[in-house]
């Protein structure tokens, strides 16, 4: 368990190599337009959760029991089927891009470290199928080839993207690190939430061979995000990439 | 109680458009037309295209109801499907079901379908739930805009509905290209969100679809509809923003204060798009445009 915690804490680190730090998911945008304050902040983060941070949690999951099945090709291609509905699920291109980056470089990044054949070969199969791997799948996926725990991987996952965009809003908005720090001490507990709410969202659907039911309960809806994000490419001055 | 089942309607509409080689026109059939949806005929467009009007006679969607509309465009035949009207969903009836409205919508290799319905309006206290599937073939085409409204303003009725659900899959080959899983319950859900509809009340999305051509067509149009975007967008009244999809098309999505900045900037977009696209002239539905 040690050894998986370390592990854990150090493919959440802030710090992982994979460029996080370069995106702000819309929220440059909303701060431009005076829509995103620091009185606010808290709040977007909380329905963030509700909308977006359920369905990554959902994908994490998914991805963590594609890795532990024991038919390799066929898990390889339902992990496939993940990114391409994933993908699909996000409107705004700046973001969706965002995320494929994130999920390439992380894999890339996990599968020179530990060596993983499952983790090689999903880097295959995705370039060859032309299919973006997008963060939450990665993370999964290599929660599961390292037997970090199910639950302990998207709770990481989860909280490692809160603390992502707090540090962009740091850049962004006039808080302190003291405020930030306790934006996400109260975020915890919703995160804890979410994650168990998945959990009852995986549980009940069919298994991922039998079709995907899971999608059919899955709700998001982020419109004002997905906006913000579409146009952030048109701000005449901007931190963050487009 | 059990609710007796001839106060609930089964409605049922199958078109198929078709384009035998012989005109070279697109002509409709209607294979099935059970009330109270319907469809009386179908006027010509110019490139051998119809419009076809569809028509809901009991006046609006009642809870309980359960409306299935399948289309099916096949291969190089051209349709244009709107609405007499707004969709107007009324309030929920205490042991009924939701309201449900299903959508089949199939476009053949070379076909192309524009499906451009007047907004839908929940009133207080419905309940509302539309699935529609979109399966586009080779070389198909979609022109497919869809706007929601907050309720009866007029009633001040402003996100006063119990719930709506919307759902959209549009395949093309077995890949998604956009997926929708909107749930809203305002008692639950904040509609105010930030990340949901900010200060804004009604909201668009239409895809342009064309099954086939290169990404770079896509980079290039989202680049001309952005300008569009911009010029349309005051942020006070209405916010408009494009996208590429994962393949084969793009978005464009609107937050606005009003119906009337979505209704009139729609087919701006939809203009352009389909003088890219078919480099044709996208005619407006004959009705109140």
């Amino acid at each position: 368990m040690s050894l998986a915690l370390l592990r854990l804490l150090h493919l959440a680190d802030s710090a992982f190599p994979i460029g996080a730090t370069a995106h702000s998911f819309g929220l440059e945008t909303l701060v431009a337009q005076g829509q995103l304050t620091p009185q606010s902040l808290s709040l977007l983060l909380r329905d963030l959760l509700q909308e977006t941070g359920r369905l990554e949690a959902v994908l994490g999951r998914l991805a963590y029991r594609c890795s532990r099945a024991t038919d390799s090709v066929a898990a390889l291609d339902q992990w496939l089927q993940l990114n391409l509905s994933f993908a699909a699920l996000k409107p705004a291109r700046e973001s969706r891009e965002a995320s494929a980056a994130l999920g390439r470089r992380f894999l890339q990044t996990v599968a020179h470290l530990e060596g993983s054949t499952l983790l090689q070969q999903a880097q295959t199969q995705a370039q060859h199928a032309a299919v973006d791997i997008h963060y939450c799948a990665a993370f999964g996926l290599v929660g599961g080839v390292l037997r970090l725990g199910e639950e302990e991987t998207v709770l990481a996952y989860l909280q490692q993207s809160m603390m992502g965009l707090v540090s962009a809003a740091l850049r962004l908005l006039p808080i302190g690190q003291g405020r930030a720090s306790e934006i996400l001490w109260e975020l915890k507990t919703p995160i804890a939430a979410i994650v168990g709410e998945s959990h009852k969202l995986v549980s009940t659907s069919k298994s991922f061979s039998e079709g995907a039911s899971w999608l059919d309960q899955l709700a998001t809806f982020t419109p004002l995000l997905d906006l913000a994000s579409m146009r952030h490419p048109t701000l005449a001055t901007r931190l963050f990439i487009s | 109680m059990t609710v007796p089942t001839n106060h609930r309607v089964d409605g049922r509409l199958q078109l198929t458009f078709t384009r035998p080689a012989a005109t070279g026109d697109t002509l409709l059939q209607v294979k099935e037309q059970r009330p109270p949806l319907r469809v009386v005929r179908a006027f010509p467009l110019p490139d051998h295209a119809v419009l076809t009007h569809l028509h809901n006679v009991s006046g609006g969607v009642l809870g309980g109801d359960h409306l299935t509309l399948c289309v099916e465009v096949k291969a190089g035949a051209r349709a244009q499907i709107t609405s007499t009207g707004a969709t107007r969903v009324y309030r929920h009836r205490p042991d009924y079901p939701s309201a449900t409205q299903e959508n089949h919508f199939q476009v053949g290799p070379g076909g192309l379908l524009e499906y451009l319905p007047d907004p839908l309006i929940p009133y207080a206290d419905s309940r509302y739930r539309q699935v529609t599937q979109i399966e586009l073939a080779d070389d198909a085409g979609l022109f497919y805009w869809e706007v929601l409204a907050p309720g009866r303003e007029a009633h001040d009725e402003l996100f006063a509905y119990d719930e709506l659900q919307i759902q959209l899959n549009l395949h093309s080959a077995g890949r998604p290209l956009a997926l929708e899983r909107i749930q809203l319950q305002p008692t639950r859900t904040t509609p105010g969100s930030l990340v949901r509809f900010g200060p804004y009340r009604y909201s668009a999305t239409f895809y342009i679809c064309r099954v086939g051509l290169p990404a770079t067509v896509w980079q290039t149009l989202e680049k001309e509809l952005q300008q569009i975007a911009e010029t349309l967008t005051t942020p006070d009244t209405v916010i408009w923003g494009v996208s590429t999809l994962a393949a084969h098309g793009l978005s464009v999505r609107a937050l606005s204060m009003n119906s009337r900045a979505l209704l009139t900037g729609l087919p701006r977009f939809w203009q352009a798009a389909k003088w890219a696209l078919y480099g044709q002239q996208a005619v407006m539905p004959r009705k109140v445009y």
